[in-house]
């Protein structure tokens, strides 16, 4: 039932994808090894959702290649060896819960019974009611059951969380760690940063189609580099505080100035040779939403975009 | 083949949960046919009586508003709601969409055909050989195919909004101008010779007054079947990346 070869369960080779001069997906490599739980996180339009397309050969990649399985993506997807749910995947109407599961599962080469499927989406309440009348988190249960109606090897699951309440959420999550504790790898895009840290071993951070850091959540924590930096100045020079050694961002609120900075020492050295006392000078790591944050702040930096200045 | 007869088959529940489907379709001729074919005595339309003209329009104007309007429709809405998507992860070849949704309009579109031909045969007193009821019942049959083609190929190109208008327009021309709704005359039927709805209806017709086909009818209708069938596939290619 799980992938038994010790090859990647997929492998993305220098993969592009062009929409004219948009580089929606630019030069993306990476591999996920059997049994993994990967978030793919990033900001909207970060080209997780196109991956995901060319992963599941619904889209071709402009260059480079994708193997599933060592097998073309379609091949894979043809076998019944990934079960996927997409951000933009719809359903049939005017039939039931059950009527549409059955459907699903008949077109599967190696099915799990219909009540299995009901009962781990948490859907069998709703089974009898039809398909165009459920709520959003209910449609949202339904959309992951097509993902499991099979026994597959891989689950690729595109912000599956979206239009949940937290109470589904959290039952959702316990739901998908049944389906991995059998061996599953799992495959999952996210702009929840808590998701991801919660959820995920392994955390792929991608932006503007290009991957950022690949580690697990106290990893990219790390690959940050960043602290958090905050204190109090009487007299506030922004663009003075702008070009300090190794910032990342800046907010000013009165005298309350929160940085973030990849050299912490640096930062603050430079603010004290310049002539001034900060006072309740704080540092501290980063969580993961700063990490991520930061990570991508500086990269958006590194390609002449502006400095990010948070709004939060 | 397997997964889309499975498809096919569920399509095929949907329909006949549709009552606006089943109106268009099954109702609406049959009512028609009631209504007029015996009020219009001691006339002829294409040479044969008008009670066996318009048992051949009635079974044409369900088999073509089914596989027309609403499948267009459909595949429009579903393409826009992910549907199509979400179908294509699952293990099935890529066009088993478009063959159930054309296998689905060939079957439901067969009792609504039936139905006014025996309402033909029994109402209205239409006596055939055995043969010639056939040559109808798959004229018209064959007609459903060219309707089921271009829904479609109109159903991947635009978005619902469009569709509708757009459906309404097309099946509105072909009905009015083909004679479906009424066998027309001079200039209009001039033009209405042009279409695959005029010469189903009389190939029909012309099985009926002397048990012939003409090679134009043949011709006409494999020309508009092929067309529709390339502009499906056009559609199909076309939007691969988008659905």
């Amino acid at each position: 039932m799980s992938h038994s070869g010790t090859g990647p369960v997929v492998s993305f080779d220098d993969v592009s994808k062009h929409y004219g001069s948009l580089k929606a997906v630019d030069g993306l490599s990476l591999d996920l090894h059997p049994g993994e739980t990967v978030a793919l996180l990033g900001p909207n339009g970060a080209g997780k959702s196109t991956s995901l397309d060319m992963l599941l050969a619904l889209r071709k990649p402009t260059s480079g290649k994708i193997r599933m399985f060592g097998s073309d993506p379609a091949h894979a997807v043809k076998s019944g060896r990934v079960g996927a749910m997409l951000q933009s995947g719809g359903l049939m109407p005017e039939v039931t819960v059950r009527e549409l599961v059955t459907l699903v599962t008949d077109l599967h080469p190696r099915p799990v019974p219909v009540a299995t499927t009901l009962r781990r989406a948490g859907i069998e309440s709703v089974a009898d009611q039809r398909v165009d009348r459920l709520s959003g988190g209910q449609t949202q249960r339904v959309r992951f059951s097509l993902a499991i109606v099979g026994e597959c090897d891989l689950i690729v699951l595109d912000e599956p969380t979206t239009a949940m309440d937290v109470e589904t959420r959290q039952l959702f999550w316990n739901s998908m760690k049944a389906e991995v504790a059998q061996g599953r790898t799992l495959l999952f895009a996210t702009h929840y940063l808590e998701e991801a840290d919660h959820a995920a071993d392994r955390i792929l951070v991608i932006n503007r189609g290009r991957l950022l850091a690949d580690g697990t959540p106290a990893e990219i924590k790390a690959r940050a580099g960043a602290k958090r930096l905050a204190f109090r100045l009487d007299k506030v020079d922004e663009p003075f505080l702008l070009g300090l050694p190794g910032l990342v961002s800046l907010d000013v609120r009165g005298d309350v100035v929160q940085m973030q900075s990849s050299d912490s020492d640096a930062t603050l050295y430079a603010l004290l040779d310049a002539g001034y006392r900060p006072r309740e000078i704080e540092i501290g790591s980063l969580g993961l939403e700063q990490a991520f944050l930061a990570i991508t702040a500086e990269d958006d930096r590194a390609n002449g975009h502006e400095l990010v200045k948070e709004t939060t | 083949m397997g997964g889309t007869l499975a498809l096919a088959k569920i399509e095929i529940m949907r329909l006949r949960r549709n009552r606006r489907y089943m109106m268009l379709t099954l109702a609406l001729p049959v009512v028609l046919y009631l209504l007029v074919a015996k009020q219009v005595q001691h006339v002829t339309a294409y040479g044969v009586p008008y009670k066996a003209y318009y048992m051949v329009a009635m079974a044409s104007l369900g088999a073509f508003a089914g596989a027309l309007t609403s499948n267009a429709q459909r595949i429009s809405q579903e393409r826009k709601d992910g549907w199509i998507r979400q179908l294509r992860l699952t293990p099935i070849p890529p066009q088993s969409y478009v063959v159930a949704k054309i296998i689905a309009s060939l079957a439901t579109s067969i009792p609504s055909i039936l139905l006014v031909l025996l309402l033909g045969r029994f109402y209205g007193d239409v006596q055939l050989a055995g043969w010639k009821w056939v040559v109808i019942g798959v004229a018209v049959w064959a007609g459903t195919l060219i309707f089921a083609a271009l829904a479609v190929a109109i159903g991947y190109r635009y978005m619902p909004d469009t569709v509708q208008p757009m459906t309404m327009f097309v099946y509105l021309i072909m009905t009015f101008l083909g004679g479906v709704w009424f066998a027309l005359g001079g200039t209009l039927q001039k033009i209405g010779e042009a279409l695959p709805t005029y010469q189903i209806i009389r190939v029909g017709t012309d099985v009926i007054f002397n048990g012939t086909v003409s090679v134009t009818s043949i011709v006409v209708i494999a020309a508009w079947l092929v067309g529709f069938i390339v502009l499906a596939w056009l559609s199909v290619r076309a939007t691969a990346e988008t659905v």
